[in-house]
């Protein structure tokens, strides 16, 4: 299974994020690539992946894809469309490999080969021309990546790179920057401004010791075992 | 007023707040009893503004605009809060309301300067008034004007009949 | 935007009603932490009550936890608490600056008003002037620049992004952010 997105996040006709990340993790073996509202897209996908994460531990099983699929299409259908996610599901779970479409207003697709979004049409384009089934791995990734890529080139919505999360039965790889197809050059020249060009009226330096006049600052010593275990 | 009609010529808009709305006028004596000291003029105006921001999301916000105006009771130092019905709140040197800020503004921008004596302050805002009957559209009903000093608050008298005429 | 082993956030001080100026002294960059720094621009109202809403979120955070938030924690506690908004927003974009107490590294983000997180290794832009802040940024910046470089660039970006922006303007704040050291600087801007 292999499931691919482009890196260009936008805000009407402005690049807000040249490489973002639309795939998301929902469990180690189910990946989602969203589209539609950034946000709605993040959250979702995280609400989802929490809940099939809390499921698959109180059953005792690894989660479903259409598992995942139907808390997903149950979550956005009752905000009738206004969560604005629209989403491609695609998996390795014990009964096989799926592969899923999710619309914002809950209704699904099941098929062999999907698109989303503003570049889908490109994409599909190159589906219908070009996909045969029982392809190999490397022809499934292969087939993704032109897909994408014909979106980067021909839908001004997508752009920059090719992310690619490649799923089989005993691990997923996923692959950030498969393909940077849209590298920007090195600059030959710059544009440093010499120091002092800015006119400054007022300058403040704040360091860490000015905290110690209003509370008692202490470095305190780690010790052993006694520390806790924070931010790995 | 309501809608064209003038209902009372001679309310007074100004509150004194450590003596808008009684509720925010019991809260800050409220604080004052409490602790034996007055709000400072600053803790007040976000005080306020809380109030006003928690407003504008609910079901029926308040629409005022406030000007707030005090003297430190500790430091002394006098302070101007310009405060909309959207709860912006901004310190501000000099400051107005609805359509007299677009003449009153450019007047004080040019008049007002940092160590001005009150006799100065009430010379730049009658420059103010006069400018409102002459440019405003409406019939102008006359001032109140108070005087937040560190002593207290006191009346200032404030000639409202002083005719103005457009050049 | 980001230097080496320094980040530097800036903001104009403009408070204004769409074209009437109220105040030429409103700052939209929070100090959090030690070297977390937050940008706000966007409706004013929301910018003063999202900015006191994370001093209270990041208090009782220390108070819990009883250390100092780090600038990608600050992140998603932003994100979550607007998109805890997400059909009655704050109108804001808000930016994070600052370095990771642990290793130093700079870390900066930018947000949508419903919470999506926007991560650069570059820079962050956001408000009126962002279409001019973007081409400014874009063309000035380059990596590894030094403390003192970094703030003549992010000057220079912002100085003349909101100088052709009606709406920006009024002077600058720039604070740069090294490891054991914040500089705060008042930059001279037009008044008009």
């Amino acid at each position: 299974m292999a499931i691919a997105a482009d890196t260009r996040a936008t805000s009407g006709p402005i690049v807000a994020d040249k490489n973002c990340e639309k795939l998301h993790y929902i469990s180690p073996q189910i990946w989602c690539a969203g589209a539609g509202t950034a946000a709605d897209t993040e959250f979702t996908t995280a609400l989802i992946s929490s809940q099939l994460e809390l499921h698959s531990l109180s059953t005792g099983r690894k989660p479903r894809v259409v598992t995942c699929m139907t808390l997903l299409k149950q979550h956005l259908f009752r905000y009738q469309g206004h969560i604005g996610a629209y989403l491609v599901v695609a998996g390795v779970d014990p009964t096989g490999t799926h592969l899923f479409t999710v619309h914002a207003h809950g209704s699904t697709d099941k098929l062999p080969y999907v698109t989303m979004g503003s570049g889908s049409l490109a994409a599909m384009s190159v589906f219908e021309s070009q996909w045969k089934p029982n392809c190999t791995k490397e022809d499934a990734m292969n087939l993704c990546s032109l897909a994408i890529q014909a979106g980067i080139f021909n839908d001004l919505g997508s752009g920059s790179n090719v992310d690619m999360a490649v799923i089989t039965a005993d691990k997923t790889t996923l692959h950030r920057g498969f393909v940077k197809p849209n590298e920007r050059s090195q600059k030959l020249k710059n544009y440093k401004f010499k120091r002092g060009t800015t006119a400054v009226l007022n300058e403040k330096i704040i360091t860490k010791d000015d905290i110690g006049k209003y509370v008692s600052v202490h470095e305190l010593e780690a010790t052993g075992e006694e520390r806790m275990d924070i931010d790995p | 007023m309501r809608g064209a009609t003038i209902l009372k010529a001679s309310d007074d808009k100004t509150r004194q707040l450590n003596k808008h709305t009684l509720y925010i006028q019991a809260n800050a004596q409220l604080y004052s009893m409490r602790n034996e000291t007055d709000l400072s003029p600053t803790a007040l105006a976000h005080y306020v503004r809380g109030q006003l921001a928690t407003s504008l999301r609910s079901r029926k916000p308040y629409n005022v605009n406030l000007l707030l105006g005090g003297v430190d009771p500790i430091t002394h130092k006098p302070s101007l809060f310009w405060l909309d019905y959207l709860a912006a709140l901004a310190p501000v040197p000099y400051a107005a309301h609805g359509y007299a800020q677009y003449y009153c503004l450019s007047i004080l921008d040019k008049h007002h300067h940092p160590d001005m004596t009150l006799v100065q302050g009430i010379k730049v805002l009658e420059m103010c008034t006069d400018e409102l009957k002459r440019r405003l559209p409406i019939d102008f009903k006359g001032m109140i004007v108070k005087a937040v000093t560190k002593d207290g608050i006191r009346d200032i008298e404030f000639n409202d009949d002083k005719v103005v005429k457009c050049p | 935007m980001v230097g080496k082993d320094c980040v530097a956030i800036a903001c104009d001080l403009r408070l204004g009603l769409q074209a009437l100026t109220v105040s030429n002294n409103f700052p939209k960059v929070f100090q959090y932490g030690d070297n977390v720094f937050l940008g706000l621009t966007g409706l004013a109202t929301d910018v003063s009550t999202v900015s006191d809403l994370f001093r209270y979120k990041v208090n009782m955070y220390r108070l819990r936890e009883e250390r100092a938030i780090a600038p990608s924690t600050f992140a998603n506690l932003v994100s979550s608490s607007l998109y805890e908004r997400r059909f009655g927003p704050y109108f804001v974009s808000p930016v994070v600056a600052g370095l990771d107490p642990k290793t130093g590294a700079p870390f900066i983000c930018g947000f949508d008003s419903i919470g999506c997180i926007d991560f650069a290794k570059d820079f962050i832009v956001s408000g009126t002037a962002s279409e001019q802040l973007f081409g400014m940024c874009e063309s000035l910046w380059e990596p590894n620049l030094g403390p003192e470089d970094l703030f003549e660039t992010i000057s220079q970006a912002l100085l003349s992004a909101v100088d052709r922006d009606a709406l920006s303007g009024w002077g600058a704040h720039v604070y740069v952010i090294e490891k054991n050291k914040v500089t705060k600087r008042l930059l001279k801007g037009r008044q008009d």
